[in-house]
């Protein structure tokens, strides 16, 4: 068991794949991509040096053309390697980290509204933190009423957002971000 | 299909390394407890295969009976009549009592089943006992649910020559958190460990997925997408799934639920029958029962001779000097029960909406479980989805047994060399869950009918200024009113820095593993800081245990809304 979280003996009982990692509280509007970041340190940060700058589209393996079809069979297959029913006993925690990010690709490409407001972002190449935040609009029939809001909004936070990282994370590379939290991670143990 | 000449070696005595692919890895079984019946499945090497108890039956009685000292079930327990099984001494009807408090109206409609189930009704466990020898003997339902499968696991044990610890148990989709708790513990109790519980209309999903696979194999079928309903209703519970199904991956699209069943067919029929049969039953004396066991055989007789002819004769003496003498016709028993079709109807179109599904789309519609005799039933469904046909390749009473020894055996990390456990179901919750804010709306984090495991955040901040401490409600259901729905735990935060209102960011996410454990985490980070400026709150749900209707009315009382959380506005 490479990563020391080899509790998957007993598949599905107290295999937790998730162990706590608090960089997931970053403020939001410090750098992106802001977002939720469980799962071992060792495995997140294996899985984003994987996943880096990957598109939902890269995720997928599919080109940027894809058809509803083409994204669904792609989300298929990748679920069937993925899914922790189905992958390897002692890769469950790193492969659930890629379930639910094939997961959230997937939801947003087989709609044809995110994926229009997606592919917006990764035009502008503010792609990263898409669902992050989409998150705070709970409300989901909210969020159907005022789709140009959102819309909207969402561009306006966007230039909110770059205008802040030109001064947040002009001086942080994400490479440098990551050595830091190593840093912090190997303090704490 | 010709059989494979070898089968897995199903008696193999490996045990610990669970999931690992070397050896003979233990192949879970697929347990459906049913309200009324359960049956026991295994996936043979070749193919799923119903075990049968020593009266060579498939399908046994789900009950327990209190004589003497020792309880005994329907696995093993020979009934010389069914009337012995309404003398007060067996207890039944467990799945739709487990885990519920006794405020809850489905308890209340288990006060008039031939043993005593007792309420005060301010929200704790009701008392439920079995009259042995004149005594009413006290027992809970985890503890009748645990006697009984330590009899089915014995029977498997004999019958595949091995000891047998992971199951796979199939559940009804409205269960909440807590009560699916108190389904794990009774498994403990008898010594089984659960590898999953699956919704019993998502094993039939996954039969479907196999059969449909099954199918492109043999040249039949095409391997494009196929989108099926799945409408499931048993004695106690009416469930409804929608799954799209390509590549033998069955995903969930939506689950809804309802504790709506044939027990609810019956007490209306009862009823209907022998209008005060509730104030006539009430004490619960020796005769009584008796009285009230011989009319509930013969409505539920009735009942069943309805699904296959117009009108029924029923006369039965019930030894008390009253004699109900009366024919009863297909039209009054639909109409005595029009608002339970109604509920299924409901339950079917909210799961299509749910799905975001047009009827149109539809490959199949499959209906399965005892209630799938009924003709109203097969005809309601029909109606809903607009179709003349219903799915024919499943027994309806096995559909769910299968499905769950198949997911038992793709679980297990079993293969079969001619693909017939490439296969996959991709959950979804059936319950959205959430968090008591603003006011007293519950704010669902992880909606109902996401693909789990998930992991989902949401960001709330403070009311008051200088609030140092919040209290985090974890709830389970879909009212929009917090305490309307299933309180599945709570904690406290403490110590955040004073801050005006809204500036603290409260960081709420919530996660889902494969095999459905909740985690809670909370985290406080103020403006400028990089880090949390609290410890981060990592709690497992549910942590409540009886009584929760209480807990949430006393933190109320306690702390009013001083330790309130909100959403941030979408504002940046």
């Amino acid at each position: 068991m490479r990563c020391g979280y080899g509790l998957a003996a007993v598949p599905g009982s107290d295999a937790r794949f998730f162990t706590l990692d608090t960089s997931f509280l970053r403020l939001r509007r410090t750098v992106n991509p802001t977002r939720i970041q469980f799962g071992s340190f060792k495995i997140k940060a294996k899985i984003d040096e994987a996943r880096k700058e990957m598109s939902f589209y890269e995720l997928l393996g599919i080109p940027e053309t894809g058809t509803l079809p083409e994204i669904k069979q792609a989300y298929k297959q990748l679920a069937r390697k993925y899914h922790p029913d189905v992958s390897p006993p002692d890769r469950v925690e790193e492969y659930t980290e890629w379930f639910i990010r094939v997961q959230e690709a997937y939801e947003t490409l087989s709609d044809p509204r995110t994926r229009a407001l997606y592919d917006k972002d990764l035009a502008l190449g503010i792609h990263l933190a898409f669902s992050t935040r989409r998150r705070y609009q709970y409300d989901e029939e909210l969020e159907e009423r005022s789709e140009w809001r959102n819309r909207w909004q969402s561009q306006l936070s966007e230039l909110k957002r770059r205008s802040m990282n030109r001064d947040a994370g002009g001086n942080m590379s994400w490479g440098a971000r990551m050595r830091r939290q190593r840093d912090e991670f190997s303090k704490e143990q | 299909m010709a059989e494979p000449a070898y089968t897995v070696a199903s008696d193999s005595e490996t045990t610990g390394e669970g999931k690992s692919s070397s050896a003979f890895p233990e192949i879970a079984i697929g347990i459906d407890i049913g309200t009324s019946q359960c049956s026991v499945a295994i996936w043979n090497g070749s193919q799923v295969e119903l075990l049968k108890n020593t009266r060579n039956q498939k399908l046994m009685r789900s009950y327990v009976t209190f004589k003497d000292e020792i309880p005994s079930g329907g696995v093993s327990n020979q009934l010389s009549h069914e009337h012995e099984m309404l003398s007060g001494a067996a207890i039944f009807n467990m799945k739709r009592l487990i885990g519920r408090v006794d405020t809850d109206p489905v308890v209340h409609a288990s006060k008039n089943l031939p043993f005593l189930v007792q309420t005060l009704d301010i929200g704790v466990r009701p008392f439920i006992a079995a009259l042995v020898n004149n005594v009413w003997r006290s027992t809970t339902p985890e503890e009748v649910l645990a006697i009984f499968l330590v009899e089915l696991r014995i029977m498997a044990e004999i019958q595949l020559k091995r000891p047998i610890r992971n199951v796979v148990l199939s559940i009804p989709v409205s269960l909440s958190r807590f009560q699916l708790t108190r389904i794990e513990r009774a498994c403990a109790m008898a010594g089984l460990h659960v590898l999953r519980l699956m919704p019993e209309p998502t094993a039939v999903a996954l039969l479907y997925a196999q059969q449909q696979q099954q199918m492109i194999h043999d040249n039949m079928g095409s391997g494009s997408e196929k989108i099926a309903l799945v409408f499931n209703m048993g004695a106690g519970y009416c469930d409804v799934v929608v799954t799209a199904t390509a590549g033998g991956v069955s995903q969930i699209k939506a689950l809804a639920g309802s504790a709506t069943g044939g027990e609810d067919l019956l007490q209306n029929m009862m009823r209907h029958l022998l209008p005060n049969s509730e104030k006539l039953f009430s004490s619960h004396s020796i005769n009584e029962i008796k009285s009230m066991g011989l009319l509930r055989v013969a409505t539920q007789d009735a009942i069943h001779k309805l699904s296959f002819q117009e009108s029924v004769q029923i006369d039965v003496d019930l030894g008390n000097g009253t004699r109900i003498c009366k024919v009863v016709n297909r039209e009054e028993f639909e109409e005595v029960n029009q608002k339970i079709f109604e509920k299924c109807e409901s339950v079917t179109i909210q799961c299509l909406h749910d799905a975001k599904v047009e009827i149109d789309d539809l490959t199949d519609v499959i209906v399965v479980g005892g209630c799938s005799y009924i003709p109203k039933i097969r005809n309601l469904v029909k109606s809903v989805c607009k179709r003349e046909e219903l799915y024919k390749g499943m027994n309806p009473l096995e559909a769910a047994v299968c499905g769950a020894a198949l997911e038992g055996a793709v679980a297990s990390g079993i293969s079969d060399p001619f693909g017939s456990l490439d296969l996959l179901t991709i959950q979804a919750t059936a319950l959205g869950i959430g968090i008591r804010a603003n006011g007293n709306t519950l704010v669902p984090i992880i909606p109902r009918n996401t693909t789990m495991p998930a992991r989902k955040e949401l960001i709330f901040t403070t009311v008051h200024d200088s609030q140092t401490d919040v209290l985090i409600v974890v709830y389970e259901g879909e009212a929009e009113k917090a305490e309307d729905n299933h309180l599945l735990g709570y904690f406290k935060i403490m110590g955040i820095p004073p801050a005006p209102k809204g500036v603290p960011e409260i960081n709420v996410c919530m996660d889902i593993d494969a095999s459905n454990v909740l985690r809670v985490l909370a985290g406080v980070i103020l403006p400028g800081s990089q880090q949390p400026v609290v410890p981060v709150m990592e709690v497992r749900m549910p942590t409540v245990d009886d009584g929760h209707g209480w807990c949430a009315e006393a933190l109320h009382r306690a702390y009013g809304s001083t330790l309130d959380v909100v959403t941030v506005q979408k504002k940046i």
